[in-house]
């Protein structure tokens, strides 16, 4: 059938690519011309050239931002990936009920970022939350969770730690039982320490899917705007404030629409950079 | 090491680790189950067994249910509305171009080259779409509308609902169809009375993984949307500022909230992976 190249097979594609191009295409370059111009009350007031992005280097709140969402980036990929990994290796054996306990740890992954965030303050509540509680039991003494900078950046790490790592957990387990038992039966005959042929074996032929949950893990903590909104609202102070945050306050808060846009295209400069590598390793996936 | 008969103790250590992993997963979604339960005084001098440490209590779920029922039916009726209508759209339209692309050769645009535009949107961050989106909304007349939401759900959805069928479509026999062309149907006929059918299974899969995605959607409902078409994401991001730090009535919305997607998605289990991935693993 693929042979068959002049068939009218534009009926198909059509209607998907005409939405992309009126419901984002379209926007981009609306914002594109946003972020080029001066905007006073919500309104565009004539021609700004590189004025707003020049504007986000002599920025300090600007840098706070992207410092704090750089932070949150690779502790969130870094742990949801090793956690992820860990157990990945843990559940892949034949073993009954597995199966079923799989399923439970993919919960995280459907409810909704903001509703965890409501649920973290809950969780995190300095007095008596069940994390201080929990705590006071080990010995340790009150933390503050939401009220002091470090703390917070940590909280909203675990927030999203909890709700991901479920995700690196169930591609990777993927990956390994995709692995045949041959390979593994012909390793045991050349060495017999399980750390080698992990390290040998193992993880070179994992690594294109290690790959992908760290390129898509990167994306989403790069986007990542539900949980600081709602476990911390940014705070204390401005401390715990996200990119998409800042944009968010900027341009639909303030309505500096044109400032607010520049800062989103930065954002989008980065993700889209992550979005072509992806794109170049798995490109035969996608002919 | 899959086959390795481990010893007692790896036995034992690895079951420990799948309980605490399990628990650990559990625990937030146990501890808002009670918290809904309970009265005022047992929130905060924490308790966490029902009935051994705390009475439990139905007074929450009535409260919110008599005085502030409409509110939530509402938030409700909103989500389920606007995840309902997106995600059969973004299916719809997944459906036909992940068809296309799975079946025909495209020469001007080809088919790499498109499927890079769909796979393109899974990195595109919302906010750099929230702004002119606002704007525009805005000047159509459709700020506090179901209907802008739905526009902007199954944008996000529908890329990724183009890759996965796409998938489908591809691990299909074309024989069947090459079958059905030679006994006279049409190409469309035979899109539609035999590739179709053999991809129900995913359609419906993929149907309820955009259903969540919408459904779970916070940024754009709560900039679009303030009164008549907030969905469940922003009555319980209301309830917080209005309502202090009164976690009982929080954890009854929350609830809410979160009850519907996850316990649809554990019927998807199947293409969790695929879906996650947008097909770059096959789980």
């Amino acid at each position: 059938m693929k042979r068959k190249v002049r068939e009218k097979g534009n009926v198909f594609v059509v209607p998907a690519i005409l939405w992309v191009l009126a419901f984002t295409i379209f926007p981009l370059v609306y914002s594109f011309r946003i972020s080029l111009s001066k905007v006073l009350y919500g309104k565009i007031a004539g021609f700004a050239g590189a004025a707003n992005y020049l504007r986000m280097f002599g920025d300090y709140r600007f840098w706070g931002t992207l410092r704090f969402t750089l932070i949150f980036v690779a502790f969130s990929v870094c742990v949801t990936t090793l956690i992820g990994l860990g157990l990945a290796i843990v559940f892949n054996r034949k073993m009954k009920g597995l199966r079923a306990f799989r399923s439970i740890l993919t919960m995280p992954l459907f409810t909704a970022p903001v509703a965890l965030g409501y649920l973290g303050v809950m969780m995190f509540y300095e007095e008596n939350g069940p994390i201080n509680v929990l705590l006071k039991y080990i010995g340790l003494g009150k933390v503050p969770w939401l009220s002091h900078p470090l703390w917070a950046t940590l909280a909203i790490c675990l927030v999203d730690v909890w709700q991901w790592t479920p995700f690196a957990f169930i591609i990777l387990l993927a990956g390994l039982q995709s692995i045949s038992d041959e390979i593994y039966e012909a390793a045991v005959i050349d060495t017999s320490s399980g750390w080698a042929i992990f390290r040998h074996i193992t993880l070179p032929i994992l690594s294109p899917v290690l790959g992908t949950v760290i390129m898509l893990r990167m994306v989403d903590a790069f986007k990542v705007f539900d949980i600081p909104f709602s476990l911390t609202s940014g705070g204390p102070g401005t401390a715990t404030r996200t990119l998409t945050f800042y944009i968010y306050t900027q341009g639909l808060r303030n309505f500096d629409l044109g400032y607010a846009s520049a800062m989103a295209y930065f954002l989008l400069a980065i993700t889209m950079v992550i979005g072509l590598l992806f794109f170049r390793r798995y490109r035969e996936i996608y002919e | 090491m899959r086959r390795r008969k481990g010893s007692l103790v790896t036995e034992v250590l690895v079951w420990v680790i799948v309980v605490v992993a399990i628990l650990w997963v559990l625990f937030p979604f146990y501890w808002t189950v009670i918290t809904s339960f309970k009265k005022p005084a047992d929130v905060f001098r924490l308790s966490s067994i029902p009935w051994l440490q705390f009475t439990p209590t139905l007074s929450n779920w009535q409260t919110e249910f008599t005085q502030r029922g409409p509110e939530i039916l509402r938030g409700i009726t909103n989500s389920i509305i606007i995840a309902v209508f997106a995600s059969l759209l973004a299916v719809a339209l997944g459906t036909f171009a992940g068809y296309g692309l799975a079946r025909y050769r495209y020469v001007k645009w080809r088919n790499q080259s498109m499927a890079f535009w769909f796979l393109s949107q899974r990195f595109l961050p919302p906010a750099a779409t929230v702004i002119p989106f606002f704007l525009l909304m805005k000047s159509f007349g459709l700020l506090d509308t179901r209907t802008a939401l739905i526009l902007v759900n199954t944008t996000f959805a529908m890329p990724f609902a183009v890759l996965i069928m796409k998938d489908m479509f591809r691990e299909l026999p074309v024989e069947l169809e090459e079958a059905a062309l030679v006994d006279g149907c049409s190409r469309f006929e035979a899109f539609w009375r035999i590739a179709l059918p053999l991809a129900a299974p995913a359609l419906v899969a993929t149907v309820i993984i955009c259903f969540s995605f919408a459904w779970n959607e916070f940024l754009f409902a709560l900039v679009l949307t303030y009164k008549k078409a907030t969905p469940m994401t922003i009555i319980i991001a209301g309830t917080e500022h209005t309502q202090g730090v009164q976690f009982w009535y929080v954890s009854t919305r929350l609830l809410l909230a979160i009850l519907p997607p996850t316990l649809l998605a554990l019927t998807v289990q199947r293409y969790i992976v695929r879906g996650l991935t947008m097909g770059a693993v096959k789980g």
